[in-house]
């Protein structure tokens, strides 16, 4: 399976979302809100996090074993 | 006397409208299927479309920690926290048990994908970890 970290993470947000609107909402209309507020705050948030982290430096590779 | 005694004393117990209270046994017996299967137990409180998404979506998670070829937690010597990763992946039931010990799967560390693999099957466990609680509270009656 090829590996692209966003869309993997895309992808975990999207079943996440979906189990949590599921379990904890009743109303359709209220899966869906609950669905597009984890669903924006995991991908969003993880995007805006690596922004933030962008200035600093990695540090040297972890030596292959 | 107040308003929430019935004429002989005894308290009044009103279970939350539409909600079936299940016996203990009976209770349990559904979280045993949920546990298995997961969404079974759903499904045989009644909830047959919750159930079969919530199966659909615990093994989406399995499938592509599998396709990922990440690590289905097992418990190892000297290192303790191995155990809570194992307890937690046990928790997507049978496809835990049917990967370790009938597909002999084991995960490649090499692999390119093998760290979000192994989040992949640790959600899927916790997924159903989650939905037992849930089976219960339904079939206790807590919850509608």
């Amino acid at each position: 399976m090829p590996v692209d970290h966003f869309l993997l993470m895309v992808l975990y947000a999207f079943l996440v979302s979906v189990f949590f609107a599921l379990l904890w909402r009743r109303d359709r209309k209220a899966q869906a809100k609950l669905f597009l507020q984890i669903f924006l705050g995991m991908t969003l948030g993880a995007l805006a996090l690596a922004w933030l982290m962008f200035p600093f430096p990695g540090g040297p590779p972890a030596p292959i074993p | 006397m107040s308003d929430e005694e019935r004429p002989d004393g005894a308290a009044q117990e009103e279970p939350a409208p539409d909600a079936p209270a299940l016996s203990f046994s009976r209770a349990l017996g559904t979280l045993a299927a949920g546990f298995l299967v997961p969404g079974l137990g759903h499904m045989l409180l009644g909830r047959i479309g919750r159930g079969v998404a919530f199966l659909l979506l615990v093994l989406a998670a399995v499938a592509t920690g599998v396709s990922l070829e990440g690590n289905l937690y097992r418990v190892l010597p000297g290192q303790p926290l191995t155990l809570l990763a194992t307890l937690g992946s046990m928790g997507m039931g049978l496809p835990y048990f049917v990967l370790r010990w009938a597909a002999g799967y084991q995960g490649d560390v090499t692999a390119a994908g093998y760290e979000y693999g192994t989040a992949f099957l640790l959600t899927g466990g916790l997924m159903n970890l989650l939905l037992l609680l849930d089976v219960w509270d339904i079939s206790r009656g807590r919850k509608g």
